[in-house]
């Protein structure tokens, strides 16, 4: 009973993690319509600028934090003009995409975001060609011991930050006059271009804002491992996939549901069927929620918008 | 024939010839409209069990690819099955979840035999060793090339006939404009399960050939980042013929990673170029006006 508590205890708090992870790629997808693989390739070369200043010059913890989430957002910037601003050329004449139908403008900044993807991941490695390159911690990890359970005190407080993280933007973007105009853009673009929002500039600052947040979800995350490797660009782009997946893409809330259910899931996974059967579960979990009908009966994760 | 030919360009143009098949896989899927991150799950399997025939059950090559081409095919259609009527957004992250699951459920994978020189079979994250049918029959990798190439040639032929008859007409009809298509009776959803079951047989004949070159396959090896790779070529290459692929992978690891100019910074170059071809060349550089361009040339020289 105890040993389940305390798997609970962990699986909740590595899905504030996964949350925080999940929330700029949902706000990405809630404002663009458009899911930006090259997420996790991003925060993982502004992880390594940090990286590399604490290696470089000993800069100390809030330096680290602030020069992740700068260069989150300029190597952000430069995504979505590549990627993902809106091309000004005619719709009508268009020679084709690679694919067409309703959703191919989508899926063509699927691609080319997973181009830039590589990209980036390389730029990452060519600035620091260790595999293993230590990262700042936020403190030195002294478990608190509840009785018989034990909380890692900077785990509790980043997942504490994730819900109010969450929670704060999904109010501000409900309730704020900013957040009407994000969310009648991302609604339909043509009716808030004519109602005379600046469409391009909205997209962009949400753009700006998912960057910003993915930086400080890499820094969250590092600082608990207190290591960054090669893989974390894929790690960040799955794991924050998945619990977006799961918690409806582009809805805010849901970000958090997802994470928590993907945290505790594996962690139940882990201890019953080891390293491997987690990760089975996590990619299990995440064809299930696209393929199982229950998902298009309500309709549907990808049509969840702002939430 | 090529008994000239280096070692090291052997293996370059083999390399070549195995990434351009899993390329037309891509490729495949690209024509009727649909993303797929996954390719490389049938890579994988067909890698496996041309493996596992050839060499736990000594069976003779061609056979072991054709059952490899086989199950990557059943697999691909099973897998499509749910997934084909998901919009492309959601093809995409499932094939991406497909890719990943595979090369889990094979990390998990023991299967061993006795064999003369020790055990063989799928080893877990090991890997896969000693896949010697080759070397058994002393079949040099210069001598293996070629059957390669035969068998890249072989796909190219058809390939490129059917792009002429109805079936490939179908195929581009329903990439262009999947409502459209409908609206002229052609079924899509059939049409992309049989694209889909095509691609996941190439990718597979693409693995079982890679198995036998290296004699040793692990797990690791069919990460996305292969996947990824082999919609690159693709799309840099271009989607109006099945050259194109080949041109893609011709440029990739033909120019940028042969030559140690750009060490380090191929895929800083490539990427970079995908993105920047996605965005004012979208149907690559061998398009279907440079095709069309190519062939009023060729015909014009005849007339």
């Amino acid at each position: 009973m105890t040993q389940a508590l305390q798997l609970l205890i962990d699986g909740v708090l590595s899905g504030g993690s996964y949350a925080l992870v999940a929330l700029g790629l949902s706000l990405t997808f809630g404002s663009l319509r458009r899911l930006n693989l090259a997420y996790g390739a991003t925060a993982m070369l502004a992880a390594y600028v940090g990286a590399w200043l604490h290696a470089q010059y000993q800069a100390p913890v809030w330096l680290v934090a602030l020069a992740v989430v700068a260069s989150a957002i300029l190597t952000g910037a430069y995504v979505e003009r590549l990627c993902f601003a809106s091309p000004r050329v005619d719709p009508t004449q268009s020679r084709g995409l690679p694919v067409a139908g309703a959703d191919g403008q989508e899926v063509v900044a699927l691609a080319s975001s997973f181009a830039i993807w590589m990209q980036l991941e390389q730029l990452a490695v060519n600035l620091l060609p260790r595999h293993l390159n230590t990262f700042p911690s936020l403190a030195a990890a002294q478990d608190w011991q509840l009785g018989e359970l034990s909380v890692r005190p900077d785990r509790l407080l980043i997942g504490l930050a994730a819900v109010a993280l969450t929670l704060g933007l999904a109010a501000w973007i409900e309730r704020s006059r900013a957040g009407l105009s994000w969310r009648a853009t991302a609604e339909l673009r043509i009716a808030a271009h004519l109602v005379g929002m600046p469409v391009a500039r909205l997209q962009a600052v949400g753009f700006a804002c998912a960057c910003a947040l993915s930086g400080l979800a890499a820094f969250a995350v590092l600082s608990l491992d207190g290591q960054v490797t090669p893989m974390f660009g894929m790690w960040m782009l799955l794991k924050g996939l998945v619990a977006a997946m799961l918690g409806g893409l582009g809805s805010i809330r849901g970000a958090l549901w997802g994470g928590l259910v993907l945290g505790v899931a594996e962690s139940f996974s882990q201890e019953l069927w080891g390293a491997q059967g987690r990760e089975l579960c996590t990619y299990g979990l995440l064809l299930m929620v696209l393929v199982l009908p229950w998902q298009r009966l309500r309709r549907g994760p990808l049509n969840a918008g702002f939430a | 024939m090529a008994n000239g030919l280096d070692p090291h360009t052997v293996g370059l143009l083999s390399n070549m010839s195995i990434m351009a098949l899993l390329a037309l896989s891509a490729y495949l899927l690209l024509l009727v409209g649909r993303i797929s991150f996954g390719q490389q799950a049938f890579f994988g399997v067909g890698a496996y069990a041309a493996g596992i025939l050839s060499s736990m059950f000594q069976a003779p090559i061609v056979l072991a690819l054709g059952v490899g081409m086989a199950a990557g095919a059943l697999l691909s259609w099973l897998l499509a099955l749910p997934t084909m009527a998901l919009s492309g957004l959601q093809y995409a992250v499932a094939t991406l979840a497909v890719g990943e699951l595979a090369r889990i459920i094979l990390s998990g994978w023991h299967w061993q035999v006795a064999a003369p020189h020790g055990w063989v079979g799928p080893d877990g994250i090991d890997g896969f060793r000693e896949i010697r049918w080759l070397l058994e029959r002393d079949v040099t990798p210069a001598h293996f090339l070629g059957w390669i190439a035969c068998a890249l040639l072989a796909v190219l032929v058809l390939l490129m006939r059917t792009e002429r008859t109805r079936l490939g007409v179908a195929l581009r009809m329903t990439g262009q404009d999947e409502t459209l298509a409908a609206t002229q009776g052609i079924d899509v959803i059939r049409l992309r399960l049989f694209a889909a079951a095509a691609a996941g047989a190439l990718a597979a004949l693409g693995g079982g050939l890679y198995a036998h070159r290296t004699t040793y396959i692990e797990p690791a090896l069919f990460d996305p980042m292969l996947g990824v790779h082999a919609v690159g070529y693709a799309l840099l290459g271009g989607l109006g013929s099945a050259l194109g692929p080949l041109l893609g992978v011709v440029f990739d690891l033909g120019l940028l990673d042969a030559t140690e100019v750009f060490h380090g910074w191929r895929m800083v170059i490539f990427g970079g170029l995908v993105a920047l071809f996605l965005r004012w060349r979208p149907r690559g550089l061998l398009d279907e006006r440079a095709v069309q361009w190519f062939v009023q040339l060729s015909s014009n020289k005849r007339s």
